[in-house]
């Protein structure tokens, strides 16, 4: 069998439980700082399916309560776009 | 940068309903979704829905959507599809972005946030060879593609969604090998349970998914048995010849939105996560800002409607469309539904959580 | 073939025009109107792109375009969301290897 740790945890940037327990050791304790460190959760679906379990495993491995680790910093905008959406604000449709 | 009285995010049936409530009301309001189509997961939902004759009972997910963007069409609501909301500034600008090229910022009185939620991971060996998908993502492709992903199935989860997924996958012509729930008790509604039982589907119980085996594609599967802790237990894994990995795992309310524009967030670990504090007329700490459906807690379509429809109200009275007399009468029939709904062996948990999430408003 | 021609609950499959898509070089009937995903799994596909860092085959995930983890390069444009993407007559799909490449008709 495989090895359990060379699982993928972020599917989008293809990063593995090795790479997210090594972050959490080297003291990177907050779901915001493993992807920092990582690039866990920047890929395309940013962190949908990954943000939740880089909580679970911060808090198996500190104690840190799960509750605590949810509240990443959520910074606009949610979804990626285009750097040139940012320039053509329109007057409004319709 | 223009102006609508009620911004609704997400055209699921949660956001549909606050959107017809609203404008039934007389308010004036816009709904995006990011999606090409409307509807969110309401239809794929083929199956007939519980409760009473009030909520929609034995009627279909899908029948549910055609009639709810009927009436929105007939009470002319502004809809804006492949439009995706990147943030709240100022508890009342919405940015949002149309088809990926344009910004536009409407001023909204109220918004009503009604973003539904997304299905957890599991991360076992080989859980991204292409086989391993979503329950939601098999249940999308039978019943609106009408393509089956694979001819024999392994589902994990035994929950609501695994149960009636597995059901529609048979219905789909597939073959269904196997459920594995890592409880020690199923955790499902009986009726879809029973069905899946029926038709020969073993269920293994204190079970995980081990591995996913296949070069390009999923092959096989391995299953084991865990102890009390969650262990696996070596010596008792089986390998189960299928090309398709089902995950129905539980769902996690899409927050982003919410929390970035400020809205205060509890955890609520019966109901996903972490959800936006609101009271029973679905506001949250943000008084210009509402929440509908699984964003402010996993439940069902059914909760998601009335949650809906909830919000709309409230938000549509908070702008003086509603008189007080009126909107006690329609707040206590939507909390009537609500509670008949929240009942029984499942319901009732769920109803304690809300319970939680609402007292945690006051003060 | 993985198409559902008969469904307890849903009915027959309606018969539909047909387009003609190419995959990786090889003309494809489908149905008007369906994702190119659906097309794809209904012949049988078994993957749609390989990863950057790994090459690693990937196929659909969450079915409804919001993981990305089905994208191919259609029409020389990389990152296309195979499953909310409808097929149109005569359109180009290439499995995409890594960032894939912008361009009709080339891969690396």
């Amino acid at each position: 069998m495989k090895d359990p740790r060379d699982v993928f945890i972020c599917r989008c940037e293809e990063v593995t439980l090795r790479e997210i327990e090594e972050a959490i050791e080297e003291g990177y304790t907050t779901v915001d700082d493993v992807k920092r460190i990582t690039r866990a959760g920047m890929g395309l679906c940013q962190g949908r399916s990954c943000s939740k379990v880089i909580a679970r495993l911060i808090s198996e491995k500190t104690g840190i309560p799960l509750s605590d680790l949810l509240q990443t910093g959520y910074r606009y905008p949610v979804r990626p776009e285009k750097m040139m959406v940012l320039d053509n604000d329109g007057e409004g449709d319709e | 940068m223009m102006d609508r009285e009620i911004v609704v995010i997400g055209a699921g049936p949660a956001g549909l309903s606050a959107a017809l409530e609203a404008a039934r009301a007389g308010a004036e309001v816009l709904l995006v979704d990011e999606n090409h189509k409307p509807g969110g997961q309401l239809f794929k939902q083929i199956h007939k829905f519980f409760g009473s004759k009030d909520h929609q009972a034995g009627v279909r997910g899908i029948d549910i959507g055609v009639q709810l963007l009927e009436e929105a069409k007939e009470l002319k609501i502004d809809v804006w599809l492949n439009a995706e909301v990147c943030g709240i500034f100022n508890q009342n600008e919405v940015w949002i972005v149309r088809d990926k090229e344009r910004s536009v910022t409407v001023r909204a009185e109220r918004i009503i946030l009604a973003t539904g939620a997304t299905e957890n991971a599991v991360n076992f060996p080989g859980w991204t060879l292409p086989g391993v998908m979503g329950a939601g993502a098999a249940q999308t492709m039978i019943n609106i593609h009408r393509v089956l992903p694979g001819q024999k199935v392994l589902m994990i989860g035994s929950g609501n969604v695994g149960v009636i997924v597995s059901y529609q996958l048979l219905q789909a012509g597939a073959d269904v090998k196997a459920v594995v729930e890592a409880a020690p008790r199923l955790g499902g509604y009986g009726v879809h349970t029973a069905k899946v039982r029926r038709a020969g589907v073993p269920f293994y119980t204190s079970h995980t998914v081990l591995e996913a085996r296949g070069k390009d594609h999923v092959e096989s599967a391995v299953i084991g048995r865990i102890d009390e802790r969650w262990k696996p237990i070596p010596g008792t894994e089986i390998e189960l010849e299928v090309d398709t990995i089902c995950i129905a795992a539980g769902l996690t309310p899409l927050v982003e939105l919410a929390f970035a524009a400020g809205c205060r967030p509890v955890f609520s670990p019966v109901l996903g996560g972490m959800v936006p504090v609101h009271d029973a007329a679905m506001r949250t700490s943000l008084p210009s800002l509402y929440v509908a459906g699984d964003i402010s807690g996993v439940e069902e379509a059914s909760t998601a409607m009335e949650e809906g429809r909830m919000a709309g109200l409230s938000a549509a009275r908070s702008l003086g469309h509603i008189d007080d007399a009126t909107y006690r009468i329609r707040y206590e029939a939507v909390e009537n539904r609500l509670l008949a709904l929240r009942s029984g062996l499942f319901g009732q948990k769920r109803r304690d959580a809300k319970e939680q999430i609402v007292s945690q408003s006051q003060g | 073939m993985n198409r559902i021609f008969e469904h307890p609950i849903l009915g027959p499959l309606e018969d539909t025009e047909l387009v003609r898509i190419f995959v990786d070089g090889e003309p494809v009937e489908a149905r008007k109107g369906e994702v190119i995903a659906a097309a794809l799994i209904a012949t049988g596909k078994q993957y749609f792109r390989k990863t950057i860092k790994l090459q690693e085959p990937r196929g659909i995930y969450c079915g409804i375009g919001r993981c990305t983890d089905c994208v191919m390069t259609v029409n020389g444009v990389p990152n296309v969301r195979t499953c909310v993407t409808e097929v149109e007559e005569g359109m180009v799909i290439e499995t995409q290897l890594g960032y894939g490449k912008w361009g009709r008709g080339i891969n690396s």
